[in-house]
Protein backbone atom coordinates (compact mmCIF):
# COMPACT_ATOMS: atom_id res chain seq x y z
CA UNK A 1 0.00 0.00 0.00
CA UNK A 2 1.35 3.37 -1.41
CA UNK A 3 1.27 6.49 1.01
CA UNK A 4 -1.24 8.06 -0.71
CA UNK A 5 -3.56 4.67 -0.41
CA UNK A 6 -2.72 4.89 3.19
CA UNK A 7 -3.39 8.54 3.96
CA UNK A 8 -6.46 7.88 2.28
CA UNK A 9 -7.70 4.79 4.62
CA UNK A 10 -6.26 6.97 7.67
CA UNK A 11 -8.86 9.70 6.76
CA UNK A 12 -11.88 7.25 6.32
CA UNK A 13 -10.65 4.83 9.95
CA UNK A 14 -10.81 8.48 11.44
CA UNK A 15 -13.57 9.83 10.40
CA UNK A 16 -15.37 6.63 11.37
CA UNK A 17 -13.76 6.91 14.59
CA UNK A 18 -14.50 10.34 14.99
CA UNK A 19 -18.19 11.40 13.44
CA UNK A 20 -20.29 9.01 15.76
CA UNK A 21 -18.73 10.49 18.73
CA UNK A 22 -21.41 11.53 21.13
CA UNK A 23 -21.44 15.31 22.45
CA UNK A 24 -19.56 15.95 25.62
CA UNK A 25 -21.72 16.47 28.61
CA UNK A 26 -21.48 20.22 29.93
CA UNK A 27 -19.91 21.10 33.44
CA UNK A 28 -22.59 21.28 35.80
CA UNK A 29 -21.74 25.02 36.43
CA UNK A 30 -22.87 25.88 32.87
CA UNK A 31 -26.40 26.45 33.70
CA UNK A 32 -25.81 28.32 36.66
CA UNK A 33 -22.94 30.49 34.98
CA UNK A 34 -25.43 31.16 32.31
CA UNK A 35 -28.28 32.19 34.90
CA UNK A 36 -26.25 34.40 37.05
CA UNK A 37 -24.99 36.01 34.12
CA UNK A 38 -28.33 37.18 33.19
CA UNK A 39 -29.71 37.76 36.48
CA UNK A 40 -26.93 40.12 36.98
CA UNK A 41 -27.55 41.63 33.44
CA UNK A 42 -31.54 42.14 34.30
CA UNK A 43 -30.85 43.73 37.24
CA UNK A 44 -28.24 46.70 35.66
CA UNK A 45 -29.81 50.38 35.49
CA UNK A 46 -30.94 50.85 31.53
CA UNK A 47 -27.90 53.65 31.23
CA UNK A 48 -25.13 50.91 31.98
CA UNK A 49 -26.52 48.70 29.47
CA UNK A 50 -24.77 48.82 26.06
CA UNK A 51 -26.50 51.74 23.59
CA UNK A 52 -28.49 49.26 21.25
CA UNK A 53 -30.75 48.35 24.66
CA UNK A 54 -31.79 51.78 26.11
CA UNK A 55 -34.98 52.62 25.72
CA UNK A 56 -36.19 54.62 22.56
CA UNK A 57 -37.19 57.69 24.08
CA UNK A 58 -33.63 57.38 25.97
CA UNK A 59 -31.88 57.13 22.48
CA UNK A 60 -33.54 59.64 20.89
CA UNK A 61 -33.22 62.25 23.68
CA UNK A 62 -29.43 61.17 23.99
CA UNK A 63 -29.18 61.69 19.93
CA UNK A 64 -30.85 64.82 20.15
CA UNK A 65 -28.66 66.34 22.90
CA UNK A 66 -25.51 65.33 21.54
CA UNK A 67 -26.37 67.16 18.30
CA UNK A 68 -27.86 69.85 19.95
CA UNK A 69 -24.27 70.05 21.87
CA UNK A 70 -22.03 69.76 18.80
CA UNK A 71 -24.24 72.64 17.05
CA UNK A 72 -24.01 74.49 19.75
CA UNK A 73 -20.27 73.72 20.21
CA UNK A 74 -19.23 74.82 16.92
CA UNK A 75 -21.63 77.42 16.29
CA UNK A 76 -20.08 79.47 19.64
CA UNK A 77 -16.62 78.60 18.51
CA UNK A 78 -16.94 79.63 15.61
CA UNK A 79 -19.15 83.00 16.32
CA UNK A 80 -16.51 83.58 19.39
CA UNK A 81 -13.08 83.32 16.64
CA UNK A 82 -14.74 85.62 13.87
CA UNK A 83 -16.53 88.09 16.78
CA UNK A 84 -16.56 91.38 14.15
CA UNK A 85 -13.79 90.06 11.87
CA UNK A 86 -14.35 89.32 7.58
CA UNK A 87 -13.54 85.96 6.96
CA UNK A 88 -10.60 86.99 5.42
CA UNK A 89 -9.14 88.42 8.33
CA UNK A 90 -10.24 85.02 10.12
CA UNK A 91 -8.34 82.45 7.47
CA UNK A 92 -5.46 84.74 8.20
CA UNK A 93 -5.20 84.37 12.00
CA UNK A 94 -5.39 80.57 11.09
CA UNK A 95 -3.05 80.53 8.53
CA UNK A 96 -0.88 82.80 11.11
CA UNK A 97 0.00 79.19 13.25
CA UNK A 98 0.98 77.72 10.43
CA UNK A 99 4.50 79.75 10.25
CA UNK A 100 5.84 79.07 13.62
CA UNK A 101 5.06 75.54 13.72
CA UNK A 102 6.88 75.03 10.02
CA UNK A 103 9.92 77.51 12.36
CA UNK A 104 9.51 74.84 14.82
CA UNK A 105 9.88 72.22 12.72
CA UNK A 106 12.89 73.34 10.82
CA UNK A 107 14.69 74.20 14.27
CA UNK A 108 13.83 70.47 15.10
CA UNK A 109 15.44 68.93 11.72
CA UNK A 110 18.33 71.23 11.74
CA UNK A 111 19.24 70.51 15.18
CA UNK A 112 19.48 66.36 14.69
CA UNK A 113 21.33 67.09 11.11
CA UNK A 114 23.67 69.31 13.97
CA UNK A 115 23.74 66.21 16.22
CA UNK A 116 24.56 63.44 13.31
CA UNK A 117 27.36 65.78 11.91
CA UNK A 118 28.87 66.34 15.15
CA UNK A 119 28.37 63.34 16.66
CA UNK A 120 31.16 60.69 15.62
CA UNK A 121 29.59 57.92 13.13
CA UNK A 122 31.37 54.96 15.51
CA UNK A 123 28.82 56.05 18.64
CA UNK A 124 26.22 56.10 16.05
CA UNK A 125 26.46 52.63 15.05
CA UNK A 126 27.17 51.67 18.59
CA UNK A 127 23.80 52.66 19.55
CA UNK A 128 21.88 51.39 16.78
CA UNK A 129 23.63 48.16 17.24
CA UNK A 130 22.60 48.64 21.11
CA UNK A 131 19.17 49.28 20.09
CA UNK A 132 19.11 46.17 17.90
CA UNK A 133 20.97 43.88 20.69
CA UNK A 134 18.62 44.92 23.29
CA UNK A 135 15.18 44.33 21.33
CA UNK A 136 16.88 40.78 20.29
CA UNK A 137 17.55 39.93 23.49
CA UNK A 138 14.06 41.24 24.53
CA UNK A 139 12.79 39.34 22.28
CA UNK A 140 14.14 35.48 22.99
CA UNK A 141 13.47 36.33 26.98
CA UNK A 142 9.62 36.96 25.91
CA UNK A 143 9.91 33.32 23.49
CA UNK A 144 11.92 31.63 26.50
CA UNK A 145 9.29 32.98 28.92
CA UNK A 146 6.30 31.71 27.12
CA UNK A 147 7.62 28.66 25.80
CA UNK A 148 8.75 27.77 30.02
CA UNK A 149 5.81 29.44 31.42
CA UNK A 150 2.86 29.34 29.01
CA UNK A 151 3.39 26.32 27.31
CA UNK A 152 4.04 23.61 29.70
CA UNK A 153 1.36 24.85 32.39
CA UNK A 154 -1.02 24.60 29.65
CA UNK A 155 0.06 20.88 28.09
CA UNK A 156 0.45 19.97 31.71
CA UNK A 157 -3.11 20.51 32.48
CA UNK A 158 -4.04 19.55 29.31
CA UNK A 159 -2.62 16.00 29.34
CA UNK A 160 -4.01 12.97 29.01
CA UNK B 1 -30.60 25.56 27.26
CA UNK B 2 -30.23 21.70 28.47
CA UNK B 3 -31.26 20.61 25.09
CA UNK B 4 -28.08 22.36 23.55
CA UNK B 5 -25.55 22.69 26.04
CA UNK B 6 -23.99 19.36 25.52
CA UNK B 7 -23.91 20.44 21.79
CA UNK B 8 -22.50 23.97 22.39
CA UNK B 9 -19.89 22.65 24.93
CA UNK B 10 -18.50 19.66 23.13
CA UNK B 11 -17.98 22.04 19.69
CA UNK B 12 -16.31 24.78 21.84
CA UNK B 13 -14.10 21.91 23.52
CA UNK B 14 -12.87 20.01 20.41
CA UNK B 15 -12.19 23.24 18.63
CA UNK B 16 -10.44 24.92 21.68
CA UNK B 17 -9.10 21.99 23.09
CA UNK B 18 -9.53 23.54 27.11
CA UNK B 19 -12.47 23.18 29.05
CA UNK B 20 -12.13 26.54 30.50
CA UNK B 21 -12.17 28.34 27.75
CA UNK B 22 -15.20 26.29 26.12
CA UNK B 23 -17.03 27.07 29.43
CA UNK B 24 -16.53 30.65 29.02
CA UNK B 25 -17.46 30.26 25.20
CA UNK B 26 -20.53 27.94 25.80
CA UNK B 27 -21.80 30.92 28.28
CA UNK B 28 -21.30 33.47 26.25
CA UNK B 29 -23.14 31.95 22.79
CA UNK B 30 -26.12 31.40 25.94
CA UNK B 31 -26.58 34.33 26.38
CA UNK B 32 -26.35 35.53 22.94
CA UNK B 33 -29.03 33.16 21.99
CA UNK B 34 -30.73 35.01 25.45
CA UNK B 35 -30.66 38.07 23.31
CA UNK B 36 -32.41 36.89 20.07
CA UNK B 37 -34.93 34.17 21.86
CA UNK B 38 -37.72 35.86 20.53
CA UNK B 39 -36.40 34.71 16.81
CA UNK B 40 -35.06 30.89 18.16
CA UNK B 41 -37.99 30.20 20.09
CA UNK B 42 -39.78 27.41 18.39
CA UNK B 43 -37.44 27.74 15.90
CA UNK B 44 -36.21 24.37 14.19
CA UNK B 45 -32.90 25.92 13.40
CA UNK B 46 -32.10 26.88 16.74
CA UNK B 47 -29.22 23.90 17.34
CA UNK B 48 -27.53 25.22 13.62
CA UNK B 49 -27.64 28.89 15.00
CA UNK B 50 -26.66 27.78 17.96
CA UNK B 51 -23.75 25.70 16.55
CA UNK B 52 -22.57 28.25 14.02
CA UNK B 53 -22.37 30.26 16.84
CA UNK B 54 -20.47 28.70 18.40
CA UNK B 55 -17.87 28.07 16.40
CA UNK B 56 -17.65 31.35 15.15
CA UNK B 57 -16.91 32.89 18.55
CA UNK B 58 -14.56 30.01 19.21
CA UNK B 59 -12.39 30.89 16.64
CA UNK B 60 -12.70 34.76 17.40
CA UNK B 61 -11.67 33.95 21.01
CA UNK B 62 -8.96 31.48 19.68
CA UNK B 63 -7.77 34.08 17.37
CA UNK B 64 -7.81 37.40 19.68
CA UNK B 65 -5.92 35.41 22.35
CA UNK B 66 -3.70 33.46 20.28
CA UNK B 67 -2.52 35.55 17.73
CA UNK B 68 -0.17 37.41 20.41
CA UNK B 69 1.59 34.04 21.00
CA UNK B 70 1.80 32.49 17.36
CA UNK B 71 4.85 34.09 15.95
CA UNK B 72 6.64 32.26 19.35
CA UNK B 73 4.60 29.10 19.30
CA UNK B 74 4.49 28.03 15.96
CA UNK B 75 8.41 29.41 15.52
CA UNK B 76 9.55 25.43 15.14
CA UNK B 77 6.43 24.51 13.21
CA UNK B 78 7.26 26.88 10.37
CA UNK B 79 10.27 25.96 8.94
CA UNK B 80 9.01 22.44 9.56
CA UNK B 81 5.74 23.60 7.29
CA UNK B 82 8.00 24.45 4.62
CA UNK B 83 7.55 21.21 2.75
CA UNK B 84 4.31 20.52 1.43
CA UNK B 85 4.67 16.70 1.04
CA UNK B 86 3.98 15.91 4.91
CA UNK B 87 5.38 12.62 6.44
CA UNK B 88 5.30 9.59 5.22
CA UNK B 89 2.97 6.95 7.07
CA UNK B 90 5.56 4.50 8.38
CA UNK B 91 3.14 2.13 10.14
CA UNK B 92 0.49 0.60 8.85
CA UNK B 93 -3.14 1.76 9.31
CA UNK B 94 -5.62 -0.38 11.13
CA UNK B 95 -8.88 -1.72 9.72
CA UNK B 96 -10.62 0.35 12.48
CA UNK B 97 -10.04 2.22 15.65
CA UNK B 98 -11.34 2.06 18.82
CA UNK B 99 -14.50 -0.07 17.84
CA UNK B 100 -14.51 -2.38 20.55
CA UNK B 101 -15.08 0.67 22.88
CA UNK B 102 -18.70 2.46 23.87
CA UNK B 103 -19.16 5.29 22.71
CA UNK B 104 -18.60 7.27 26.44
CA UNK B 105 -15.00 5.62 26.42
CA UNK B 106 -14.10 6.31 22.53
CA UNK B 107 -15.49 9.75 22.93
CA UNK B 108 -12.81 10.23 26.15
CA UNK B 109 -9.85 8.66 24.59
CA UNK B 110 -10.16 11.06 21.22
CA UNK B 111 -11.05 14.11 23.34
CA UNK B 112 -8.10 13.77 25.44
CA UNK B 113 -6.13 12.79 21.81
CA UNK B 114 -7.66 16.10 20.16
CA UNK B 115 -5.97 17.95 23.52
CA UNK B 116 -2.65 17.13 22.86
CA UNK B 117 -2.13 18.32 19.13
CA UNK B 118 -1.70 21.73 18.53
CA UNK B 119 -3.99 24.77 17.47
CA UNK B 120 -2.84 24.66 14.01
CA UNK B 121 -3.65 20.73 13.81
CA UNK B 122 -6.29 20.39 16.47
CA UNK B 123 -8.82 23.33 14.57
CA UNK B 124 -8.19 22.38 11.06
CA UNK B 125 -8.75 18.74 11.81
CA UNK B 126 -11.69 19.18 13.98
CA UNK B 127 -13.66 21.48 11.58
CA UNK B 128 -13.17 18.58 8.55
CA UNK B 129 -13.93 15.67 10.69
CA UNK B 130 -16.72 16.81 13.41
CA UNK B 131 -18.29 20.14 11.44
CA UNK B 132 -17.77 18.65 8.19
CA UNK B 133 -16.72 22.13 6.58
CA UNK B 134 -14.39 21.28 2.93
CA UNK B 135 -10.43 22.36 2.79
CA UNK B 136 -11.48 25.52 1.44
CA UNK B 137 -14.41 26.31 3.49
CA UNK B 138 -11.90 25.58 6.48
CA UNK B 139 -8.66 27.98 4.99
CA UNK B 140 -11.20 30.45 4.53
CA UNK B 141 -12.52 30.69 7.89
CA UNK B 142 -9.15 30.52 8.93
CA UNK B 143 -7.19 32.74 6.34
CA UNK B 144 -4.64 30.33 5.83
CA UNK B 145 -3.98 28.65 2.44
CA UNK B 146 -5.22 25.66 1.00
CA UNK B 147 -2.13 24.21 1.01
CA UNK B 148 -1.57 24.61 4.50
CA UNK B 149 -4.89 23.30 5.73
CA UNK B 150 -4.13 20.01 3.83
CA UNK B 151 -0.68 19.29 5.30
CA UNK B 152 -1.74 20.47 9.07
CA UNK B 153 -4.82 17.80 8.70
CA UNK B 154 -2.93 15.23 7.73
CA UNK B 155 -0.44 15.89 9.96
CA UNK B 156 -2.86 15.92 12.74
CA UNK B 157 -4.39 12.74 11.31
CA UNK B 158 -0.49 10.99 11.59
CA UNK B 159 -0.38 12.28 15.16
CA UNK B 160 -3.60 11.40 16.34
CA UNK B 161 -3.56 8.10 15.18
CA UNK B 162 -0.46 6.32 17.25
CA UNK B 163 -2.51 8.60 20.52
CA UNK B 164 -5.60 6.90 19.82
CA UNK B 165 -3.82 3.55 19.64
CA UNK B 166 -1.89 4.28 22.71
CA UNK B 167 -4.80 4.95 24.32
CA UNK B 168 -6.78 1.89 23.31
CA UNK B 169 -3.74 -0.38 24.30
CA UNK B 170 -3.50 1.41 27.69
CA UNK B 171 -7.20 0.67 28.13
CA UNK B 172 -6.37 -2.55 27.22
CA UNK B 173 -3.87 -3.11 29.87
CA UNK B 174 -5.96 -1.72 32.48
CA UNK B 175 -9.17 -3.96 31.45
CA UNK B 176 -6.51 -7.06 31.55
Amino acid sequence: MNNTESEQKLEQVLHQALKGLPPRRAPRTLESRVLESLAQRASLHWWRVSFANWPVGARVAFVLICAALVAATILGGVSAYLGDRSLNEAAALVLGWVHPLLAVMSSAGGLVSLLVRVIPPVWLYGALGLGVLLYVTLFGLGAAAYRTLYLQSSSAGDGL
Amino acid sequence: MRAYQDMVFSTAARLAGNDTQAEDIAQEVFIRAYEHFSDLRGSVTAGGWLKTVTTNLTLNYLSRYRKRWRLFSEMRSTSEDSDTDGPELDWEVPDTILADLSAEQRSAIVEAALKQLPDHQRLPLVLYHFEELSYQEIADRLNVSLTKIKTDIRRARAALLPLLQDCGGARDTLDG
